[in-house]
């Protein structure tokens, strides 16, 4: 139909239809040419760019094109850049796996056992409101809670927990973990509640008839199809984790560097080919990582 | 069934906690920003009650040691990229969801493309964009290099909202129009766009949001002249004082103040589509 109205009146005119048949014809090219300009210009000419730089050659102040694989063999024996991958790898799967125990209940709650659609969104939206606070804010509203004299060490002697504070709160791994499960459990619960609110009642009822426990309906009906929302959730708190500095170097005192704290200081000390060479492994595990969760769902026939 | 009940109001009182730790640091913040200034800290206990850190995020207090936030500047840059990068993401992400509405071939290629801005971490983005300006001596800053990054993370949030929108849309409302020989843009102006409306709005929301907080790539990629959150991480590495939670408190208000603004312009293109239909129901009865 959108093709057959200006050629209809073509032959009136010679000049206007060539340039709206040009237009007509091309019309999918032109709607498509900006953003993929865009994305190839500014998204994967860095990349390559990044690839690229990470085989040139390091010297103090600079960086030479001429192709070596040394700043590779560099961060391959070093124990402070292999241990930056370690820490973050380890860092990831902590964060990940509480993410998943304490969103999932709160999902379940969300998808499934609410069943007023407004008291649904309310209470997502309920979850979404401290994202708009400034996310180093909403980082650094986290030292009054942790610290030795901190929220938590008040509340926790005010009721005769404890007796002393305990003072690996603050500037430690476990604040660095405490901090991010905070910032992205949500974009776990989100997708979950999302794929348990779809679930069609029938179906539970139905496994209900038929006899079986509200475990065995958990374990057979609602978790599985609930899977597709985990997968994405992880892949979302994955991708933010992996790629994660600010969190690291405010809640540890700049003692716990993962790889993206490596990225930061080498290209403050002009180090560029390191920070490269640091970044094509943070890509490579973030890809492995993505592809494998991908693997356990197909997300584009489940979705 | 009663195990089920018991069930019920044990995930209900989770659920509860669960929010509680999402906005336990935001309400000790909100606590801390009375804090007694200047000498008071960023820490408890609340030596007495006063707004002294309101007035210094505004520049209303009396010189002391602390230094003032960088307000003005940094924040005018902040609204101004987040504005550029809303125009021009949303213009993007309409362009190549309308584009989406038809099948095409290598469509999968490109989607992937769009979306892998999203997925890409602002580490990884920034570092690139810095190596490409160092090495082609493209200086790096706000409107530049860090706009262009802000635009590739941002666009594919607008993008995915407006292929929602299209999906749901029906196509042979649009073609109704032209068949009844409504010219192509007056097609648009009057029938396509009142349709697609809430999710440009929606895709404006996200990209402006989003570019205001971000982090990594400005960093990376802004130069000297600073954003509200470059300007914020600088504080980190020196001792941090109250004014940065009264400056919290007071962007959580301004955001709620956009919120609603999106929250009433969603209302009353809801209501008036609502109108609308009803009232070519009336005209066709």
């Amino acid at each position: 139909m959108e093709q057959a109205a200006p050629s209809v009146e073509a032959p009136r005119d010679t000049a206007a239809p060539v340039k709206e048949r040009f237009f007509t014809r091309n019309k999918h090219f032109l709607l498509l040419a900006p953003g993929v300009l865009w994305m190839v210009l500014f998204l994967i000419i860095p990349l390559a760019m990044m690839v690229y730089v990470s085989f040139w050659t390091q010297t103090t102040f600079a960086i030479k094109p001429e192709l070596t694989t040394k700043s590779w063999e560099t961060f391959f024996s070093s124990d402070t850049y292999l241990g930056a991958l370690v820490r973050t790898l380890r860092l990831w799967l902590t964060v990940l796996a509480i993410t998943f125990i304490i969103g999932y209940p709160t999902a379940l709650f969300i998808g499934q056992f609410v069943r007023n659609k407004t008291v649904q969104t309310v209470l997502l939206v309920a979850c979404v409101i401290p994202f708009w606070t400034s996310f180093l804010i909403r980082v650094l509203a986290w030292r009054p809670m942790l610290g030795k004299e901190g929220a938590i060490n008040i509340v926790l002697s005010d009721l005769g927990i404890i007796s002393t504070p305990i003072e690996s709160l603050l500037f430690t791994e476990l604040s660095v973990v405490i901090g991010m499960v905070q910032i992205y459990v949500v974009f776990m619960v989100g997708p979950i509640a999302f794929m348990l609110a779809r679930i069609d009642d029938a179906l539970i009822e139905s496994a209900r008839d038929l006899g079986a426990s509200a475990w065995t309906i958990f374990r057979k009906v609602i978790f599985p199809l609930s899977l597709p929302g985990v997968i994405v959730g992880a892949i979302f708190v994955s991708v933010m984790v992996l790629g994660e500095f600010a969190t690291a170097s405010a809640l540890s005192g700049r003692k716990v560097n993962l790889l993206g704290n490596i990225i930061l200081t080498q290209v403050g000390s002009l180090k560029w080919a390191f920070a490269a060479v640091a970044g094509v492994i943070l890509t490579i595990v973030m890809a492995v990582v993505i592809t494998g969760l991908l693997r356990v769902v197909n997300l584009r026939r489940e979705l | 069934m009663h195990q089920l009940l018991a069930l019920r109001w044990s995930l209900a009182l989770y659920t509860a906690l669960f929010i509680a730790f999402l906005y336990g640091p935001f309400v000790v913040m909100g606590i801390l920003s009375f804090q007694q200034g200047p000498e008071g800290g960023p820490q408890f206990p609340i030596i007495s009650w006063s707004t002294f850190w309101y007035e210094h995020v505004l520049g209303l207090a009396p010189p002391s040691r602390v230094a003032p936030l960088p307000i003005g500047e940094a924040l005018t840059r902040s609204i101004a990229l987040a504005f550029a990068t809303m125009v021009v993401s949303t213009l993007l992400g309409t362009l190549t969801a309308e584009a989406f509405r038809r099948h095409f071939k290598g469509a999968g290629v490109i989607f992937y493309l769009v979306v892998l801005g999203m997925m890409v971490p602002g580490v990884l983005l920034g570092l690139g964009m810095a190596l490409i300006s160092d090495q082609l001596g493209i200086p790096r800053t706000w409107f530049g290099t860090a706009f262009v990054l802000h635009v590739v993370y941002t666009f594919p949030f607008a993008f995915l909202v407006m292929l929602a929108i299209f999906n749901r849309f029906d196509k042979s409302v649009e073609e109704a129009s032209w068949a009844l020989g409504v010219s192509p843009a007056r097609t648009f102006r009057k029938v396509t766009f009142p349709m697609i409306f809430p999710g440009v709005l929606s895709a404006m929301l996200f990209a402006f949001t989003l570019s205001y907080d971000e982090f990594p790539r400005t960093l990376f990629t802004g130069g000297s002249e600073v954003t509200m959150p470059i300007a914020i991480y600088g504080t980190f590495a020196v001792e941090i004082h109250p004014n940065l939670f009264a400056f919290g408190v007071l962007t959580t208000l301004f955001s709620f103040a956009l919120l609603t603004i999106y929250g009433v312009l969603m209302g009353i293109s809801v209501r008036r589509a609502r109108a609308r239909v009803s009232g070519i129901q009336e005209e066709i009865a």
